[in-house]
């Protein structure tokens, strides 16, 4: 099944943006745009990045995968479109066909081939952003601040990267190590400048609906992960020591740990919901792609212990993210698009009637991954994916709060969940 | 975008002034929702402070961003009536204009838990007091009335 079967429709066949948003006329059109610039990638215009004002925008940020520009100077950290959603992707010189920021008549614009597709804004700082701990510790290098989301990633260095097990479409090692260079960024977080951080943060008036950890797997302990399981325990206690309910909304995005681990985490911190990314939702080239996770953990183990946490979180506290797309790599990948969609869906359903919500961002072929070179699926695909997630989790009833359009912003199919939101 | 007068604008932003905000949802089902707290802001466009992230009106409005499909607010004082219709531009989140709505909210209620800014772009503005319509009658359609009105010994 890993073989190539039919060959996809050649890159010129490809619908144009245009042609997809009037063929999908049943989808947020904002949606469709998010997904092909976060595929095609974009560059800026130096009017554009003239409009980039260093004291009301994020122009650097801890970033655990991917990059903040590829350039000697300062960029937007991200975009944000009219309709409130995200677009999580960064600007690149090495992509073939980006997309083109520009600033026109006083307001920013996402351009192609100069036709103006749709008014951006850049990411604003969050009021804590030019804070230093009392350690003396940036706060911008402690938590990154999507729109309405505090990242608090404490461990940038994946274990899976030692013996070459790391998994394909990733670059968090070599991220982490270019940041540590460039800008001093620590791999490591310590708990107390995280606790003084959220209790910065938290002084902002409505700025977050969501915390979010996450890091690079941790292999070591008595038990594979539990030094990393003990590392959250650690940071969430340090950050949730500054609310005044034991739980608070919450996410980790994190290995899959088993139940015993789970019911840790979930009994010693404000921990509320919970993610392990499947990554590759199926067996063959999840052991391809992610070759350490297979090695250590096993597809089918990591998949049946984040239904176990179904049962520590309750049903729709649970997510699992794919590499959208991934899954067509080169050359063991799934090359016909729809047998591949139909893999994806299917593997999804299950998730699904086992009470886990599947979630997928769009693959970028990053540099410092394996799959640099590598090519996307087309716009198409990734339409009828997100279409596809979202329409699982109305027939499932399954709702995606804690990972929505404001708490991530890194999903095109929960996205769609706004429009037709499930009650949990 | 069509630009509301001074007359009108100083209702919209008046708090004791009824206001009334109509969506649909997709399958064209209406939906209203009485808020007196709907405002205009200095670009002319229509302010609603929606507090409630998955109420109906949210979940239509977020349609209607994303597929061009108009609202409309009716504003009364009991003596004057307009409809504006138009259609949602931007849906704000968070930076500095959320930020101020939000603690605008919060004195207001401390339970408000404000979820988004909506701006609204007027396209089209009709007085809509019965003397209104029924001119608008008379002079598009003279020929649709009872005729005992016009029978002799009547004003």
């Amino acid at each position: 099944m890993c073989a190539a079967t039919a060959q996809s429709a050649s890159r010129s066949e490809e619908l144009t943006l245009k042609e997809v948003i009037s063929k999908y006329s049943n989808v947020s059109p904002f949606v469709i745009i998010k997904s092909d610039i976060t595929r095609r990638s974009f560059v800026y215009t130096e009017r554009a990045l003239g409009a980039l004002d260093k004291t009301k925008h994020q122009h650097q940020q801890r970033v655990l995968i991917g990059s903040n520009g590829d350039g000697e100077r300062a960029v937007p950290v991200s975009l944000l479109l009219r309709d409130g959603t995200s677009i999580i992707a960064m600007p690149s010189p090495h992509a073939k066909n980006p997309y083109v920021v520009d600033e026109i008549g006083g307001k920013l614009y996402i351009t192609d081939q100069g036709e103006i597709v749709e008014e951006v804004e850049y990411w604003y700082k969050p009021h804590y952003y030019d804070k230093f701990t009392s350690a003396g510790t940036p706060m911008w290098q402690v938590a990154s601040a999507r729109p309405q989301r505090l990242d608090i990633d404490p461990n940038s260095h994946c274990h899976f990267w030692h013996k070459g097990g790391a998994c394909k479409f990733c670059n968090i090692n070599a991220n982490s190590t270019r940041s540590r260079k460039e800008s001093n960024i620590q791999k490591q977080l310590q708990a107390q400048d995280v606790y003084e951080t959220v209790r910065e943060a938290l002084k902002q008036p409505g700025a977050f609906t969501n915390l979010k950890m996450s890091s690079g797997s941790i292999l070591s302990g008595a038990e594979i992960f539990d030094d990393e399981v003990e590392m959250y325990i650690e940071m969430l206690q340090a950050a949730g020591a500054n609310f005044r309910q034991r739980k608070f909304p919450s996410t980790l995005v994190a290995s899959a740990f088993n139940e015993r681990q789970l019911a840790r985490l979930y009994e010693n911190t404000g921990l509320m919901t919970y993610t392990s990314d499947i990554e590759i939702p199926n067996e063959e080239l999840f052991a391809w792609i992610c070759k350490g996770k297979h090695q250590e953990v096993g597809y089918r183990e990591w998949k049946r212990r984040i239904i176990a946490a179904v049962d520590i979180f309750g049903r729709g506290n649970v997510t699992s993210g794919i590499v959208g797309g991934c899954e067509t790599a080169r050359p063991h990948g799934i090359r016909d698009e729809a047998e591949a969609l139909k893999v994806v869906l299917e593997e999804a359903e299950d998730f699904a009637q086992q009470g886990v919500s599947m979630v997928h961002c769009v693959w970028v072929p990053m540099q410092g991954s394996a799959f640099h070179n590598q090519e996307t699926p087309s716009l198409e695909y990734y339409v009828q994916l997100a279409k596809g997630l979202s329409d699982l989790r109305v027939k499932y009833s399954l709702n995606a709060d804690m990972d929505n359009y404001r708490k991530c912003g890194n999903h095109p199919d929960t996205d769609l969940d706004r429009g037709r939101p499930v009650a949990g | 975008m069509t630009t509301i007068n001074e007359e009108i604008a100083a209702l919209l932003r008046d708090s004791g002034v009824s206001k009334v905000l109509a969506t649909a949802d997709m399958q064209g089902v209406p939906h209203i929702l009485l808020d007196q707290s709907i405002t205009i802001n200095d670009e002319g466009q229509i302010v609603y402070l929606e507090l409630t992230e998955t109420s109906q009106t949210n979940v239509n409005l977020v349609n209607s961003i994303w597929f061009k499909r108009r609202v409309a607010v009716t504003v009364s004082t009991g003596k004057e009536t307009y409809q504006i219709k138009g259609t949602p531009a931007y849906s704000i989140i968070c930076g500095p204009v959320f930020e101020h709505y939000y603690k605008q909210a919060l004195e207001r209620n401390p339970d408000y838990d404000l979820s988004t800014v909506w701006l609204i772009e007027p396209e089209e503005i009709t007085a809509d007091t019965y003397a209104h319509r029924r001119s608008r009658e008379q002079a598009e359609h003279p020929l649709v009335m009872h005729l005992d009105r016009l029978a002799l010994g009547t004003i």
